[in-house]
């Protein structure tokens, strides 16, 4: 073969892609679609304006990582409560066992991966910032 | 033995066992819920379901049916598991399913059950009870939606417990377990229905929601509180006691456990726990290190004589040891007691001479091998509750007969059969002197009574105190005397049980005398069943004794050194763990010589009233933190390791002795098993024991007896018609002062109060929950009226555990104290 033709049909390749609408996404600008079943930070479900957990401590007990911190409470009605729930994130391996576990379905995995930060004690979340928005 | 087979296997059991008995005995597992093997076969629940092919292979259950020789069962046929699963259906129809708020969860029969058997889904359907749930408990939630009706908890109140607190209430569909007249509970508070509840019913609330059951680490230790030495379980989370744990295999008791073993154990993580030494500087408290402390006290430990010291019977055996050792070696000080130097003289003075041995001559076992049991004071089972259950086990399942000589009536005169009689105040050794006359004048004693050292003099004493002399003087009717006379010299086995202690102060070496005495003429001696069993207060008031941390060739006794404080002789008083400004009698009198002796050190797991008034307060730390030996009262000795690690900067006894030591001198003093094994080559009854014998079972120490008759002190109290005759004593609920920072004993059990007759109530216009004045010769004290049919006319109670209204400033030390109440 002519030593120029496989250059030529490169060349003719590249050519086409610039043609071609771009893959690359110009984050952050632009910004990804997470797809539904993403496992990202997690989120406590909210139902009643209240939290759906129970503070069953099934999600501290099946995490791997063992990150996550329950202490339950009881409410004026005599109902249990999270009165602690904190995520450390910096150890979470987004198993989503936590929300395999839940017997009660109160909490869920969101598309929120932007989980980046400057101080240690900012990467445990706790049951405030968890809260579903 | 019978043969049978069990699922095709050749198995035999004993004759007596039921099929469930028989198989749990071959390895072969039959599921139960409502069977308990300390109680009564009941047959509620059906879960235990067999086969047996001579009864036309009908279903049985295996927990009630005895077996019979040949017997051919079946435990796991598909007829059965499918009997069983719709039992669980059935069961599941109405419990509410509430397991991820259930503390239960994680340790429920029933959600084993329906897991191992797969029940997930319900062909039937129905409404959930709608039972009221009870918060209001401090310590025992009730929630009848859950309930499964078994029946244990209403079983093991009534059969083991004694009390019948609770019970099935209606019928039918609305049957559920309450308490008469569907009334607040109002027990005794051992928690004995909790351990034995199958499902999430009955729970404690004090450990309400703290922690899984799977999250929590189980150490297995042993009770410190009183003498008994019940063992138990601390379930442990991050380093924190939050809760006790049932284990039905420990101990004599089957992990039985009394109001304070089981909701007491507040006091080890308290957060009101001393956290830094500290030293008085200028005045005021100050926080030091180590170093400063030990150094000062070092320093101060000089002098010989001039230094004494007070224990608490709670310390370990190699603190004891230990402590004498550096009293005696590294200090030259003689001056060393306990208890306040009376609570312990019935071993110490009092069988010593009686029996030639520091205990006693029977063990807790005995009691239901006996039959005839003869307790000296119904306090016995307030101050030693689960000896109490042994009792009532005794007398309700094996028909022991139970004679009692109290000063009031009390819980254990409400056994069936039980025969109470009731002397006043300070007469024990009167009565216990009469039944021996009557015992020789009826020619009952043991034909041996008369080769036995003293028994000339003896029964020479005791002309003094024929029944009828004494009835006129105790009350107690001369028939009465003669009746439990030849009741006990009659039984085949007897049993004396008496308890002693800061609050009885007439349970002495007199009363040990006399107790003994009746054994001992009569033969009821060294044998299954029978002995007198005195049951010290403090967990290892036996060790103490038996450590020999008590004045001997003449060493001052507690009282001396507290006399010796306020004239100077003692310079330097060391405290360890005792609070006397609230537990020894006559407070004047102690916070005297607290106020003045010239160096006061306290080591204490708290800020105590005592340790306030101290120039060096050392942070001590509890039985779940240190590694050693207790005794209980019938000389088990028994090991503890650490549960957890040492709280803030405490450290244990041990360490704070053995640093002391090497500032004083220079030696080292080793470990707590190095101890151990000097103790044991030098401590009579003790020989041969390791840390690693005793294991989680402990060990008896072996006590041989060499008994003489002596004769027992006797002084008559000088009654005072115009007054009352006030007796100290214990509650249920606490021990000591160390149950003041248990938060379930303080639930139970907040305050002090004066227990009167309702005579005496009626004649002084006093009404339950007044405010009233006691007043004494020592002084006088506020308390709460507490109008009680129990309590003799003539008579008031008054506990001492209470540092908010001790008793001891009315209470001067004397068994019995002479007081006018007002209102
Ligand atoms: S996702 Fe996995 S690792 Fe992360 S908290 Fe849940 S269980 Fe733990
Ligand atoms: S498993 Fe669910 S209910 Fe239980 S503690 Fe976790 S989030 Fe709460
Ligand atoms: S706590 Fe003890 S006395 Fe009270 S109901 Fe339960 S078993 Fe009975
Ligand atoms: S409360 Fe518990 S122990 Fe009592 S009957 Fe119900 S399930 Fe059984
Ligand atoms: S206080 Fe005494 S009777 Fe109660 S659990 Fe402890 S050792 Fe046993
Ligand atoms: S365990 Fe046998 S009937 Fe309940």
């Amino acid at each position: 073969m002519n030593p120029i033709t496989p250059i030529i049909n490169g060349m003719k390749i590249t050519l086409s892609h610039m043609f071609m609408k771009p893959v690359t996404l110009q984050y952050p600008t632009e910004r990804p679609k997470v797809a539904p079943r993403y496992r990202g930070l997690q989120a406590l479900k909210v139902s009643h304006s209240k939290a759906k957990c129970v503070a069953c401590y099934l999600c501290p007990t099946v995490c791997p990582a063992k990150c996550i911190t329950v202490e339950a409470g009881e409410d004026a009605n005599h109902n249990k409560y999270a009165s602690v729930y904190e995520i450390d994130i910096l150890r979470c391996i987004f198993c989503g066992y936590c929300v395999e576990a839940c017997p009660v379905d109160a909490l869920k995995m969101t598309g929120e991966f932007e989980l980046a930060n400057y101080k240690r004690s900012d990467f445990i979340y706790a049951k405030e910032t968890l809260l579903e928005k | 033995m019978v043969n049978l087979t069990i699922d095709d296997k050749q198995v035999t059991a004993p004759k007596d066992s039921t099929i469930y008995d028989a198989a749990r005995i071959n390895g072969i597992k039959i599921p139960i819920l409502c069977h308990d093997k300390k109680l009564k076969p009941f047959g509620a629940c059906r879960m235990c379901l067999v086969e047996v092919e001579q009864m036309k292979g009908r279903q049985i259950p295996a927990c009630t049916t005895p077996v019979t020789e040949g017997m051919i069962i079946r435990t796991a046929t598909p007829e059965i598991i499918k009997a069983r699963e719709l039992v669980l259906e059935l069961l599941l129809l109405n419990h509410p399913l509430d397991c991820p708020v259930c503390d239960k969860a994680g340790d429920c029969d029933l959600q084993n059950l329906a897991y191992e058997y797969k029940v997930d889904t319900n062909r039937f359907s129905d409404l959930k009870f709608q039972h009221e749930i009870d918060y209001n408990n401090p310590l025992i939630e009730r929630d009848m939606n859950r309930c499964v009706l078994c029946g244990k908890c209403v079983r093991i109140c009534d059969e083991i417990v004694g009390y019948g607190a609770l019970t099935f209430i209606d019928r039918g569909i609305e049957t559920k377990i309450g308490c008469e007249f569907e009334k607040g509970l109002d027990c005794e508070f051992c928690g004995s229905c909790i351990s034995v509840c199958p499902v999430g019913s009955l729970l404690a609330r004090p450990f309400k929601h703290k922690a899984r059951f799977w999250a929590l680490t189980n150490h297995n230790s042993v009770c410190g509180y009183c003498g008994t030495g019940c063992n138990l379980t601390l379930g442990v989370k991050d380093n924190k006691v939050l809760t006790t744990i049932y284990n039905d295999e420990q101990g004599f008791h089957k992990g039985q456990l009394c109001a304070r073993g089981r909701f007491g154990y507040q006091f080890i993580s308290s957060d009101k726990r001393l956290t830094s030494p500290m030293i008085r500087r200028n005045g005021r408290m100050t926080e030091a290190t180590w170093d400063e402390a030990l150094d000062l006290v070092a320093s101060r430990l000089k002098g010989g004589n001039e230094v004494a010291a007070l224990a608490t019977a709670r310390l370990t055996n190699e603190e004891f040891s230990l402590f004498r050792k550096m009293m005696l070696e590294s200090i030259g000080s003689k001056n060393f007691d306990h208890s306040a130097g009376y609570a312990h003289s019935a071993l110490s003075k009092g069988f010593v001479r009686s029996f030639g041995v520091s205990a006693s001559p029977a063990s807790v076992l005995d009691i239901q091998k006996s039959d005839l049991l003869l307790v000296i004071k119904t306090d016995s089972y307030e101050t030693h509750p689960v000896v109490g259950f042994e009792i009532n086990m005794a007398v309700k399942n094996r028909g022991v007969k139970l004679n009692i000589l109290s000063d009031k009536r009390g819980k254990l005169s409400k056994l069936p059969g039980a025969k109470t009689a009731i002397h006043t105040p300070g007469n024990e050794v009167a009565v216990l002197n009469a039944i021996c006359k009557a015992i020789l004048d009826k020619k009952l004693e043991d034909s041996s009574a008369a080769t036995i050292p003293g028994f000339a003099e003896f029964s020479k004493s005791l002309e003094l105190f024929t029944p009828e002399k004494v009835a006129a003087q105790s009350g107690i009717p001369a028939e009465t005397i003669i009746k439990i006379a030849t009741d006990y010299a009659s039984a085949e086995k007897a049993l004396i049980i008496f308890p002693i202690g800061l609050a009885y102060s007439g349970h002495t070496e007199s009363l040990a005398s006399a107790a003994a005495n009746l054994a001992i003429i009569t033969g009821k001696l060294g044998e299954e069943g029978s002995g007198v069993l005195c049951m010290s207060e403090k967990n290892n008031g036996q060790g103490a004794v038996d450590m020999g941390f008590y004045p001997q060739d003449g060493g001052m006794t507690a009282q001396q050194i507290l006399d010796s404080c306020v004239d100077g002789k003692v310079k330097t008083l060391f405290i360890a763990g005792e609070n006397p400004l609230v537990s020894y009698p006559d407070s004047k009198k102690v916070k005297s010589a607290l106020d003045k002796v010239e160096f006061l050190v306290v080591s204490d797991l708290f800020m105590t009233e005592t340790a306030e008034l101290a120039d060096v307060v050392l942070p001590a730390c509890s039985y779940a933190e240190k590694e050693g030996t207790y005794t209980s009262l019938d000389r088990r000795v028994q090991y503890v390791k650490p549960a957890i690690r040492k709280l803030a900067q405490s450290k244990s006894d041990f360490e704070i002795i053995s640093q002391l030591i090497s500032k004083i001198d220079g030696k080292e003093s080793g470990t707590p098993a190095e101890q151990f094994s000097e103790i044991c080559s030098k401590t009579a009854g003790y020989e041969g024991m390791t840390y690693s014998t005793l294991g989680n079972n402990g060990a008896f120490a072996t006590t041989a007896i060499k008994a003489s008759l002596v004769v027992p002190e006797y002084t008559p109290v000088v009654a005072d018609a115009s007054k009352l005759a006030l007796v100290t004593g214990s509650v249920l609920y606490h021990n000591g002062t160390l149950s003041q920072h248990g938060e379930g004993p303080v639930h139970v059990c907040p305050e002090a109060y004066l227990e009167l007759s309702r005579e005496d109530a009626a004649r002084l216009l006093i009404n339950e929950k007044d405010q009233i004045t006691v007043t004494s010769e020592s002084g006088s004290l506020q308390l709460i009226a507490k109008v009680s049919p129990r309590i003799p006319k003539g008579v008031v109670f008054l506990p001492y555990h209470f540092p908010a209204a001790p008793a001891n400033k009315v209470w001067s030390g004397t068994a019995v104290t002479m007081v006018s109440i007002a209102k």
